[in-house]
């Protein structure tokens, strides 16, 4: 309603530790992924603070939060979020360039070839299915080797068969890199392959579960 | 780093850069082709207007020019030549004679235009390849029967004899140069000695013609003005022949007004290009920034493209005007009757710099906004895009336009006028949209469903719709302006020339023939004016104060020889400006003045005027200035006087007619009839001013296809803006059954609609602003133009409606299962 304010997230209190990974689970509109862009850095929040490694990004300005995310972050979207116009490689190679880091062109092949799509370098997303998109995501978020990923409803346009298998790739590279991972997702079997998992309802944090 | 390169060579790649390299290639293509095309057709004209001078360049005194001056000219490798015109007595061995106006003309003349002769009197015109041959002399058709003489027959002028070989029909230059009014005798310049009729003090005039490169001409008339001393001129066009001047600057006026117009047409297009491409750019900068660019890097990519992007179209642009220039000109080849001249690289460099303004002040806006777009926007794709144009870049987009019109035109009032109806358009076209927002809805809902569609499509886009009705309706108002003017244009100069048009003026006409000279004229059924009388006199003073005595010609404020007449009307085609005509049969020594001529002597009205008439003197007060049509064609003159004050001297009597081509004969006949009078054939230059004029339309014609082309460009680009939207909205319909043929039916009247307001509003603004450039601009009376309302409006729906159809055919030609997977 106009003039009104509306309070989205509600007195939230949420410690991550280094290499841990978390799930944060709740129905539409519960507010996960409002929090996973304050956590992340993409949004503002009106009040309270984030702190990544020492370093409390609500403090920092738009393009203060950029450097920090293209040194610390890395994401996983559930709609891929491939830029169009670039072949497979060139996604992948786009936040190692954006880093500025050296040897884009061969972390990026190298990724591509673990997440099996060593023969498609030189496509366009238009030319890959769902799955293989997906797998071009996690392949560009791994390069970058970031302390934390973001994934948000990775599976979410995927069949089951496909979405499970880039579930089993998405944490057995997240394994093999040692990386922090923050999940959102609805999908509760999903949030069970986390070490903990976080329940929200209409903004508030409702419960915490360690699973196995 | 991601490189400004690369990224133009990934978007290139993937199909994201074509229209905004498109949109830019067209603007710079337009106006340098324009540019290079009316400057080509502009250095044409100018040649052909030399015609007229028969040269490029001369200079002209009452003495014989320094001879070192033609030297000058030959070491700039100018072709050059020397004419000399005098009266003089020219007898025939039979006995009859005759006064002439001799034309000596130098080898090599003219060095412009065409000298064309015959080979018996009023026969074929030929064409000579130079002047008379030493020894013999070509007489005007007119003299044959004057004095009684054949081709081959001798005739003496002074002391000289020569022989008579052929009948001499026009000179380019003889608008420019009437010298007393006998009849033309064209001798060789070589022979002027042996005549001895030249002395000191002879009433003569010479003149040297140059012609040649235009840099060494230019060169050796900035060598030659210093050089001149008083009385001593450089004729221009607009004195050789006051008409064609005046044709030649409405048509410069008109090209360039269609350059600027094909400015604001091309940047419009790029504005709407750009908009598109950083609309489409906004969620792969959302990505770029998720993934942790700042928003300085985002703008040095996207300046660094747009730099890049300018360079490639600039070079594209360029070659696309010359292709464009060389096409009009190939195909309309047949239609010019003058070789086009050379363009030079300046049509190339405006086209530079109106890419570069074009990027600066239409295609950076929007894209500049593209480093503020929010990284959010990754995971929430309702995040707001910023593409709300800040008043600043509507403003920074008119500056542009303003000042690349003014850049082009070089006028402000021109400037103004456009702009001014593209204000109104805009303005209007805001209001009508909001309107429009407030009635569809309750139209919509008592509509059956194809109605509701399209009625509901123009509300949902309300602001998208208000900037395309505003630039739909400048698209057809620019269109309606070309068309408006140019109809006014052709038609006001067909008026000045009818087809009857008087073509023949006839003088020295006796007291005692001018009863019998009207009814020859009457017999015959030759259109003619009145016979006017013409009495010479000098105008001595002014107020009381004599004028200055001096030859020179060019000094207009002197003691000289006038034609006076009379008449109690005031003459067809003149109006009174200032003062009063008199009452019929007024006694009063009064006097009306022209305009020009008044003005040139510093002359009022209420002003005293001392006149010799014969060794009469007569003091005449002025009660009347003119104004008058100097291009009618009809006797003209500078004093008219009540025929009570000039009657109790002696006239003689002029009078203009029509004469088809075909009857010319006619002369022979009415020249033995009346030996005293003299013909002067005026056909002969109205056939170069109507030449002229048959190529000025020709290249409004051309125009108008370039600015309808332009036009099309801008149409497509608003319709392309929508595009995606559409794709969306038509693919949800078909997937939920809604038929091709609705969707069509919908979309068509939807683009008819806004094609109505757009119409109606381009045709008020077009009236508008041809109102002020034809009453400010052009010098033109104003005509209301009830015509091009209906055409304005009917015009507006079929191209709008049409060609939206077309532009977003692909709206249901795409399966819906893709457009819906795709977003």
């Amino acid at each position: 309603m106009a003039g009104t304010e509306l309070e989205i997230l509600k007195g939230i209190t949420l410690e991550i530790k280094s290499g841990e990974s978390v799930a944060i689970v709740g129905a539409s509109g519960s507010g996960k992924s409002t929090l996973l862009g304050l956590l992340a850095g993409l949004d503002e929040a009106s009040a309270g603070s984030v702190v990544i490694h020492d370093t409390n990004i609500t403090d920092l300005d738009e393009d203060g939060r950029a450097l920090f995310r293209s040194q610390h972050i890395g994401f996983v979207f559930q709609s891929f979020q491939l830029l169009p116009a670039l072949t497979a490689l060139e996604n992948v190679m786009l936040p190692l360039e954006l880093a500025g880091k050296a040897g884009a062109e061969a972390a990026a092949s190298d990724y591509l070839e673990r997440v099996g799509l060593g023969q498609r370098l030189h496509h366009y997303p238009k030319q890959m299915s769902g799955g293989e998109q997906q797998r071009v995501a996690i392949a560009r978020a791994f390069a970058a080797q970031p302390d934390i990923l973001f994934a948000d409803e990775p599976t979410g346009n995927l069949d089951t068969t496909t979405g499970r298998t880039i579930v089993d790739l998405l944490f057995e590279l997240n394994r093999q890199a040692g990386t922090t991972l923050v999940l959102v997702t609805h999908d509760l079997s999903l949030a069970q392959r986390c070490q903990r998992c976080v329940q929200l309802e209409s903004g508030a944090l409702l419960s915490e579960a360690s699973a196995g | 780093m991601i490189t400004a390169t690369k990224m133009l060579a990934r978007d290139w790649r993937g199909g994201e850069l074509g229209i905004l390299i498109m949109a830019l290639v067209l603007a710079v293509g337009v106006v340098s082709g324009i540019s290079a095309f009316t400057a080509r057709l502009q250095s044409a004209l100018e040649q052909e207007s030399h015609r007229f001078l028969g040269a490029d360049l001369v200079v002209r005194w009452s003495r014989a020019l320094p001879g070192q001056w033609l030297d000058a000219a030959a070491q700039r490798q100018l072709n050059r030549a020397q004419v000399l015109t005098f009266p003089t007595m020219v007898i025939a061995d039979a006995g009859g004679m005759s006064l002439a106006s001799v034309k000596a003309v130098s080898t090599g003349y003219p060095l412009r235009g065409e000298l064309t002769y015959s080979q018996e009197p009023f026969g074929e015109a030929l064409t000579a390849q130079s002047g008379p041959a030493v020894g013999e002399v070509w007489l005007d058709s007119r003299l044959f029967p004057l004095l009684d003489v054949s081709i081959g027959d001798a005739v003496t002028i002074g002391e000289a004899r020569f022989t008579v070989t052929a009948a001499a029909r026009t000179e380019p230059d003889q608008a420019s140069s009437f010298m007393g009014y006998g009849p033309r005798l064209l001798m060789n310049f070589a022979d002027i000695a042996a005549t001895g009729v030249v002395q000191p003090g002879s009433r003569v005039e010479y003149r040297q013609l140059y012609a040649g490169d235009a840099t060494a001409l230019t060169a050796f008339n900035s060598w030659l003005q210093p050089q001149l001393i008083e009385g001593q001129s450089i004729l221009t066009i607009d004195e050789g022949q006051p008409g064609i001047g005046e044709a030649l600057s409405r048509a410069e006026s008109f090209l360039l007004l269609a350059g600027s117009l094909a400015v604001v047409l091309a940047g419009v297009a790029v504005a709407l290009a750009a908009r598109r491409f950083s609309e489409r750019h906004t969620d792969y900068v959302a990505i770029m920034k998720s993934l942790g660019a700042t928003s300085a890097a985002i703008s040095r990519l996207y300046g660094g493209s747009l730099l890049l992007l300018g360079l490639i179209a600039t070079a594209g642009g360029c070659f696309l005007g010359w292709l464009i220039q060389a096409a009009f000109f190939a195909v309309f080849a047949d239609q010019l009757p003058v070789q086009p001249g050379p363009a030079g690289l300046r049509p190339y460099a405006v086209g530079a710099v109106t890419s570069l303004v074009c990027l600066l002040c239409f295609a950076w806006p929007p894209l500049r906004r593209l480093s503020r777009c929010s990284p959010l926007r990754v995971l929430r794709r309702d995040t707001p895009e910023e593409t709300t144009r800040t008043l600043i870049d509507t403003l920074i987009g008119f500056a542009a336009v303003t000042l690349l019109m003014l850049w082009y035109s070089q006028d402000a009032v021109l400037t103004l006028a456009v702009l001014s109806g593209l204000l109104l358009t805009g303005a209007l076209g805001m209001v009508i949209a909001v309107a429009l927002l407030r009635t569809g809805r309750a139209v919509g809902m008592s509509a059956g469903s194809i109605w509701r569609l399209a009625l509901a499509g123009l509300q949902r886009r309300g602001t998208a719709n208000a900037l395309q009705v505003v630039i739909f309706g400048m698209a057809i108002m620019l269109l309606l302006m070309l068309v408006l003017v140019r109809t006014s244009l052709i038609s006001q100069w067909q008026m000045q020339l009818p087809v009857d048009a008087p073509n023949h003026f006839m003088i020295n006409i006796a007291p005692e023939d001018a009863a019998a000279v009207e009814q020859t004229l009457r017999d015959n059924a030759l259109p003619s004016e009145p016979l006017f009388p013409m009495i010479r006199g000098r105008v001595m003073s002014i107020n009381g104060v004599a004028l200055p005595t001096t030859d020179d010609p060019a000094q207009d404020r002197r003691q000289r020889e006038w034609n006076f007449t009379w008449s109690d009307e005031l003459p067809t085609e003149n109006t009174v400006s200032a003062g009063q005509w008199w009452e019929a049969g007024s006694a009063a020594a009064e006097v009306s003045l022209e305009e020009e001529y008044a003005q040139r002597l510093g002359v009022d009205v209420g002003d005293q005027l001392g006149l010799l008439i014969g060794s009469e003197p007569l003091e005449v007060t002025v009660t009347s200035i003119r104004q008058l049509q100097w291009q009618s064609l009809r006797p003209n003159f500078y004093l008219i006087f009540p025929p009570k004050v000039l009657e109790p001297y002696p006239a003689t009597f002029m009078t203009s007619f029509h004469l088809d081509k075909s009857n010319k004969v006619f002369l022979n006949e009415l020249i033995r009839s009346f030996p005293t009078l003299t013909v002067i054939e005026m056909d002969i230059v109205i056939e170069q001013i109507r030449s002229i004029v048959s190529q000025v339309s020709a290249a409004v014609e051309l125009v108008l296809v370039v600015i309808l082309a332009a036009g099309a460009l801008v149409l497509v680009a608003g319709v392309r803006a929508s595009v995606d939207s559409r794709m969306y909205e038509s693919a949800i319909l078909r997937a939920l059954g809604a038929p091709r043929r609705l969707i069509l039916g919908s979309l068509l009247i939807e683009f008819a609609t806004l094609g109505l307001f757009a119409g109606l509003l381009a045709t008020m603004a077009a009236e508008l602003s041809v109102f002020v450039l034809q009453t400010q601009a052009m010098e033109m009376a104003y005509v209301p133009t009830p015509w091009v309302w209906p055409l304005g409006i009917a015009a507006g729906m079929l191209i709008i409606g049409g060609l939206g159809v077309f532009s977003c055919r692909e709206v249901v030609s795409a399966p819906p299962v893709e457009v819906l997977r795709e977003l």
